[in-house]
């Protein structure tokens, strides 16, 4: 932790004592229990990977009467376009609107309580850093008599920032921790350059706090997008009307909608993991890197 | 001031975090002053419990849209959380306006609020409501002797389904009686087939069972006290003696051995009744649609169906009936439009509706619906339906549906834990005379 | 917490000679903090409130006194329920730990076989908890579902979900095999910034691999597994989705752990009040414990303010 001599503009790495070595380890983690532990555990996550999408392709009957390990006789998409038809596309949208929007409130107002928190010395802010901090620990299901209420009084019963505003809110905990966390790695040293530049406080937030903290940053985009893309129990409660579906209470529903067929009910969580996973593809290291992050050091 | 959660209690105040109920008070004042409907502007909020039936009331309200100032918007709730999103919903400024309900208990909480519309006078004056249904029905979905309800679906006796080919390959008889019925769990137990499909998972079709052996055990009147709130009356030996039967079943086998983890809602029982995996299902008339949906083959060919069986020594009427006689609409008394409201309800009287109904399979429960049965698409489901439901000196309203939810709610816990063999029949009938 | 935060830290010495220039006003943190208050801290107190009222959802509230807590200390249901979601929470962080540290510090090797099977194993946290519910409770059903068929190759009853034991420790696997991949990612995360040189210097020393795993890897994952603890235990807590789309509370109420107990007395008997009772309890032990942890782990060192530096 001596005077840190690295450029502003270089994003900061989450922690800075270490310098993975990557040749020198490759010898070290050959744990032979770890290694069988880990194919235990390929076959526990494939096999019903493998039921889900196999299942999917299946007629009802197959489904029913057939092996359930063995690949379709006769695969079929008839499945799919049940679902597709049932209204999946607005679903799709309300959740993407729904995880976009959560987001961005999370860090507007996540950021700058980071970097208060940070920043300043204040009693004040202190404790509202405790405050967050024990926020943790509250589970959404004990609010949401009250929460319910609130809502309907602002008149946003039924509407997506029902969901988007309490899930916004139930984020904001672990985000001013991940955040704050990183923020902490950035060196006094460099605000006190900055300072004596006669930078302002806004300043030196947008040009040194954020750029260094762009792995936090990205860390509580991506669990805050996944928490919202994955959130039951606000929709479930706060929401009614079709308009306002998202894709969990939409499968939730396809269960007594569709009963017992199935194919088509394992047909709905495939296509509801479809965007996260095309999303998975294209960015899998910023996914896992920035997940990676939720443990910071 | 309905739901003003600060305007009483000022006592408790103290042990909350007192700013924080200011700003919360501050949010919720002026709170049921809004009038509650779901919006303005002319239009009518209905909850109705979205199923395949829907379509009808869809049907419906098009109709009605077409000619009238104030349009219906039908808000469809998927059936497993219509309960508590009704009761929320009753709770906060977006109630609906007209919501369907199961007449009974299940709307009791409602009219102890006043929050609904009594429609005594209205059917009294009203020859198309009035004369429009069969009397039995409307009466068996009022409350203390006020109409709260306009019948708008299908009657939904429980029946006991069977498996017709399994019957035939096993010579077995349907059971009429008792002894029947334990000759045939032997029979099919002895072949590997499960007598009674049971989706236990879902807890009340278990309900249906302790409905139908206590009205044939005691008789009709033991349950009526309990619905009248007499709690005492689950000490009534009828209730022991039926809980005992119960566990004598579950012993038996009779419903095998995976139950609790099968379900009806997602289709496991009655897919067991038509692989031939289980031979009978004890189940509400509904089972004919759901198999007609899954199975339409076996709908047609091989599903058969009977009144439940007597029980030895019991003083019941064998005719005697369980069920949901039909489900109702009843009008919020906070609605802008009350008579735009009935205006719709009177739709439900019309031959149209009832038409509509019957092409979807149910059977309506007008006073015109036996002349229109042969139009159904099985003439002799919705006959035989029909009749039963007519010849039958008694109905049970369905107790899940005739008791509030704080009785219904543990009961249907109660009745869990005796088919999981987690409790005994005398700890069943202990823990329901303690639920108040 | 303030005792946590006061020991001193590396970069103590240093802060004093720092005056306020180009501090941020505390202002800026209002915004955030009133919205979090609005949607959270409120909504929070309002349930402490409502725990003393009787409240039906329909009528006004009326004032119930101690009513609800007395009731809660006495029910043998909320005992029950309680001890489910203790049995619940450690059957979780006992299966869940082992498992995520092994695979997380094998996954932080680099080798490619690896990184293929890392990217495997992390596609159950895509799915959402209601799909993942869904598919095991299709999969294991007792008549149709795979465990009919995989279940008596390993001595499995295919009824697990419908005996009192088996439905419980199905419950806990379900949520293992959603959140094992984000746990694994956090080990994984903190197994990689252990410095390299403690290895190399304990090679010298001649230190063989197990050695080497409990006397450096574990040590210097002490903050990650506090981490992953709290999020483990907060999570099994609040369990709920999974308990209300396999089980049902079910068989009988054997897994009808604290929150579907509250759920089921708020949403399905009406009874808000003694539910707010059981949700404060629950944010009350939930905090409980993360504040235990923390403090015993000195996890807050790291987290909290620079206050008192």
């Amino acid at each position: 932790m001596s005077i840190d001599t690295r450029p502003v503009t270089r994003p900061a790495r989450p922690l800075n004592r270490t310098r993975p070595a990557g040749a020198a380890r490759r010898r070290r983690w050959g744990n032979p229990l770890a290694g069988l532990g880990s194919l235990v555990w390929l076959v526990l996550v494939i096999v019903p990977l493998y039921t889900l999408v196999s299942s999917s392709l299946m007629h009802q009957d197959e489904a029913l009467n057939g092996d359930p390990l063995a690949f379709p006789t006769n695969p079929t998409l008839e499945n799919y376009r049940t679902v597709l038809d049932s209204g999946f596309f607005t679903m799709l949208s309300n959740t993407a609107i729904v995880a976009v929007a959560t987001t961005a409130i999370v860090l507007v107002l996540s950021i700058p309580v980071a970097y208060v928190a940070v920043r300043t010395r204040s009693r004040l802010s202190g404790l509202a850093f405790r405050t967050f901090l024990l926020g943790v620990a509250i589970p959404a299901q004990a609010v949401i008599v009250p929460l319910y209420l609130l809502i309907s009084k602002m008149g946003l019963y039924d509407s997506l920032p029902a969901i988007i505003l309490p899930t916004a809110a139930f984020a904001m905990p672990v985000a001013v921790l991940i955040l704050s966390g990183t923020m902490r790695d950035v060196s006094e040293e460099m605000y006190e350059a900055m300072a004596l530049d006669g930078a302002s406080p806004l300043r030196m937030l947008w040009q040194l706090a954020i750029p260094m903290s762009k792995a936090g940053i990205s860390t509580v985009a991506i669990y805050t997008a996944l928490q919202a893309w994955n959130g039951f129990l606000f929709p479930l409660i706060l929401t009614q009307s079709e308009e306002n579906r998202v894709l969990t209470l939409g499968l939730f529903n396809f269960m007594s909608q569709f009963g017992v067929n199935i194919p088509a009910i394992l047909a709905a969580i495939v296509l509801s993991v479809v965007p996260i996973f095309a999303v998975y593809l294209v960015a899998r290291k910023a996914l896992v890197n920035g997940l990676m992050g939720v443990g910071g050091k | 001031m309905r739901s003003g959660i600060f305007t009483q209690g000022k006592r408790a105040a103290r042990w909350t975090a007192a700013g924080a109920a200011m700003v919360m008070a501050g949010v919720l004042a002026g709170c049921g002053s809004d009038g509650g409907s779901g919006g303005g502007g002319g239009t009518l909020t209905a909850y109705v419990y979205g199923d395949d039936a829907v379509k009808v009331q869809q049907a419906a309200v098009k109709e009605f849209n077409k000619t009238s100032d104030v349009k219906v918007k039908l808000v469809s709730v998927p059936g497993t959380d219509y309960v508590n999103k009704l009761r929320s919903a009753m709770g906060s400024p977006s109630a609906p306006d007209i919501f369907f309900n199961w007449g009974g208990g299940s709307i009791k909480p409602y009219v102890d609020a006043n929050q609904l519309v009594d429609l005594t006078s209205t059917f009294k004056n009203d020859a198309t409501l009035k004369d429009g249904f069969l009397p039995s029905i409307v009466t068996a979905g009022s409350l203390d002797g006020k109409v709260y309800g306009v019948p708008m679906r299908g009657m939904q006796p429980v029946m006991l389904f069977y498996n017709k080919t399994l019957f035939a390959e096993n010579n077995v008889t349907v059971p009429k009686t008792w002894e029947d019925l334990q000759q045939a769990i032997k029979t099919f137990k002895g072949k590997g087939i499960t007598p009674f499909a049971l989706g236990g998972s879902d807890k009340w079709p278990e309900l249906m069972w302790l409905e139908y052996l206590l009205d044939r055990i005691g008789g009709p009147d033991v349950f009526r006290k309990i619905q009248n709130g007499d709690s005492s009356a689950w000490g009534d030996p009828a209730v022991l003696k039926t809980a005992q039967t119960v566990k004598q079943l579950v012993d038996d086998g009779a419903f095998g051995k995976n139950f609790n983890s099968v379900d009806y809602g997602n289709g496991g029982a009655p897919t067991l009744l038509n692989k031939g995996k289980a031979a009978m299902h004890l189940m509400g008339s509904w089972e004919y649609s759901t198999q007609l949906g899954k199975a339409p083959e076996f709908a047609k060919k091989d599903l058969g169906w009977t009144n439940f069986p007597t029980v030895a020594g019991g003083v019941g009427d064998p005719a005697d009936v369980v069920g949901n006689p039909t489900n109702y609409w009843s009008v919020n008394a906070r609605t802008k439009h009350k008579d735009a409201a009935i205006a719709f309800l009177k739709t439900m009287a019309s031959k149209s509706y009832a038409q509509s109904l019957v092409d979807n399979g149910d059977v309506p429960t007008t006073s015109n619906a036996a002349s229109m049965l042969s139009g159904s698409p099985n003439p002799k489901f919705a006959t035989d339906q029909y009749e039963m439901v007519q010849k039958a000196p008694d109905f049970t309203l369905s107790w899940d549906q005739a008791l509030e939810s704080k009785i219904a709610t543990p009961l249907l816990t109660e009745i869990s834990k005796l088919f999981a063999g987690k409790s005994t029949p005398e700890q069943f009938v202990a823990a329901m005379k303690a639920v108040k | 917490m303030s005792h946590v935060s006061s020991s001193p830290k590396v970069r103590g010495g240093r802060k004093a000679a720092v005056g306020n220039v180009g501090r941020p006003p505390v202002a800026w943190a209002l915004p955030g903090i009133l919205f979090f208050a609005l949607f959270a801290i409120v909504p929070l107190a309002i349930a402490v409130y409502l725990s003393f009222c009787h409240w039906d959802g329909l009528n006004s509230p009326t004032s119930a006194g101690t009513a609800n807590w007395t009731r809660l200390f006495k029910d043998p249901e909320f005992r029950q329920a309680a001890w489910l979601s203790l049995l619940l929470t450690t059957i979780s962080w006992v299966f869940q730990t082992p498992v995520a540290l092994l695979l997380g510090v094998w996954a932080a090797g680099r080798q490619r076989s690896r990184a293929v099977l890392s990217a495997i194993f992390f596609v159950p946290l895509l799915l959402s908890t209601t799909a993942i519910a869904m598919l095991f409770h299709a999969l294991l059903d007792p008549n149709f579902g795979v465990i009919k068929e995989i279940g008596p190759w390993f001595g499995i009853d295919p009824n697990i979900m419908g005996s009192s034991t088996g439905a419980l420790l199905t419950v806990a696997f379900v949520g293992g095999w959603q959140f094992m991949p984000f746990h694994t990612l956090i080990y994984q995360g903190g197994t990689r910034q252990i410095p390299q040189v403690l290895y190399q210097a304990a090679e010298i020393d001649g230190a063989g691999m197990f050695r080497q795993f409990f006397h450096i890897t574990l040590p210097q994952l002490r903050n990650t597994i506090t981490t992953s603890s709290v999020l483990m235990i907060v999570g099994s807590l609040t369990y709920f989705d999974t308990v209300l789309i396999m089980t049902k509370g079910g068989p009988g109420t054997d897994t009808t752990i604290l929150p579907y107990l509250m759920y089921r007395t708020g949403f399905q008997t009406y009874d808000l009040g003694y539910a707010a009772a059981i949700a404060t309890a629950l944010v009350v032990v939930a905090t409980a414990i993360s504040l235990i942890l923390v403090r015993f782990s000195g996890f807050g060192n790291m987290r909290s303010t620079r206050e008192g530096m």
